[in-house]
């Protein structure tokens, strides 16, 4: 039976403990508010770039490098993106699993699949199954900036164009709501604009006199990189915000668990601290009546 | 109805609102809509956008740089990659960005890359203080 100053110590803990994950929780709450603010604008920013390249190639039949389907894709690069601390309950698992999986699936349907890891849960997650990474970032500055974002985008161009890889993938958390966050495999490169566009093929879509400045292919050109940047900045950005909301939720289930932990050591201690007393009582009460008889 | 959107990928600075006109800095230098232009599609190009609300007589003044801006019969679209409005601009932060640059350029002997960033640098810093010399003057 443990001494009540076992159960003492370890109620004290669990306080602690529950201090902590309440503070952790607070901190994800204001970080979440922050992100999911930035998405939405962000959000609606991609998604009007990419259908406006996606209209002007389309309807003016302009064709670029990056958004050109190979065919018969050989060599994949996937992209895994994952947060570089833990708590924040299923998050990394469910990135970790689906890559599992994927490489699985996918090893003979395609020559070569190299990783590039964004994060350290998923490069400490492979390291100890013998995947072996083209690269890993880690240090992913708190808030996801721009300009790391298009570091990260410029280097994958430069792959692709090299003709290193044929397709592009990245995989990362999708940010649903604070308590969700769906697991998303999506191409990057090539771009993908025939689901993008807006307008149909083979209406003339853009208004007769429409004035482009410079010609369209150069505005294609010229907006594609953008487009790209900010795509790869839009799922990082996902990614942060469906880290904090992971967070958020993993810690107030901690919380919570702590707090019924508490509850149960407590009744514990107070039933066992009568039990002391009572068997004391006895005692003097026995000893009492022993000297009377 | 004649609108003006400015987005960047952190914020909406103007979201739909009427306007009388906009200049915009396009590719081949600064453009001039009103209502009824015909539709144009343009990249940006780095300076300043300035535009009149309807009923009001003062310009408003936001500088920008990169992305595009499209011209519908319903308004005016601006997506820029930076894009600052000129109450918020830090003037000597600015000029003192500009002054660096400069010297850097005039002295230094420098790749044709780090040129091209620095000169692109140069735009950005004389786009903001020219957005709020612009408010200044009125």
């Amino acid at each position: 039976m443990p001494s009540l100053k076992d159960i003492r110590s370890r109620i004290e803990s669990t306080v602690n403990t529950q201090q902590i994950t309440r503070a952790m929780k607070m901190v994800s709450a204001a970080k979440l508010r922050r992100a999911q603010h930035n998405i939405v604008n962000l959000r609606q920013y991609a998604s009007s770039l990419l259908s406006m390249i996606a209209d002007i190639a389309v309807t003016q039949r302009v064709s670029h490098p990056l958004l050109t389907r190979k065919s018969d894709p050989k060599k994949i690069l996937l992209v895994v993106l994952t947060s570089d601390r833990g708590l924040c309950g299923a998050f990394n698992t469910n990135i970790n699993k689906f890559t599992e999986r994927f490489l699985r699936e996918n090893r003979h349907r395609f020559e070569t699949i190299d990783c590039l890891f964004i994060g350290r849960k998923a490069a400490d997650y492979f390291k100890s199954r013998n995947v072996k990474p083209v690269d890993t970032i880690l240090n992913l500055a708190r808030d996801v900036s721009f300009d790391m974002a298009a570091k990260v985008a410029e280097r994958l161009i430069e792959a692709y164009t090299a003709g290193q890889y044929d397709e592009i993938r990245l995989v990362y958390n999708e940010f649903k709501s604070a308590i969700q966050q769906n697991v998303v495999c999506e191409t990057l490169l090539p771009i993908d604009i025939e689901s993008a566009a807006t307008l149909n093929k083979g209406t003339s879509g853009f208004p007769p006199d429409m004035i482009f400045e410079p010609a369209p292919a150069e505005i294609v050109e010229h907006l594609i990189v953008r487009h790209f940047n900010v795509q790869v900045y839009r799922c990082m950005s996902e990614s942060v915000a469906a880290e904090h909301g992971a967070r958020m939720t993993a810690m107030e289930n901690a919380t919570k668990n702590a707090g019924e932990m508490i509850n149960k050591l407590t009744l514990t201690y107070n039933k066992l601290r009568q039990a002391y007393i009572t068997t004391e009582l006895i005692e003097i009460t026995s000893g009492a009546e022993a000297l009377k008889g | 109805m004649y609108t003006l959107t400015i987005v960047t990928p952190e914020k909406r600075l103007v979201g739909g609102q009427e306007i009388e006109e906009v200049f915009v800095p396009g590719f081949r230098g600064e453009l001039n809509f009103l209502p009824g232009h015909a539709p144009l599609l343009t990249t940006l190009g780095t300076g300043v956008v300035k535009y009149r609300l309807k009923g009001e007589n003062q310009l408003r003044y936001v500088a920008v740089s990169g992305g595009y801006c499209q011209v519908q019969p319903q308004g005016v679209n601006v997506l820029a990659e930076i894009a600052e409005p000129a109450e918020d601009v830090d003037v000597a932060t600015a000029e003192e960005m500009q002054k660096t640059v400069e010297h850097r350029l005039a002295t230094e002997s420098l790749e044709p890359e780090e040129i091209k960033k620095l000169q692109d640098e140069l735009a950005r810093a004389r786009a903001r203080i020219d957005a709020a010399r612009g408010l200044r003057k009125e």
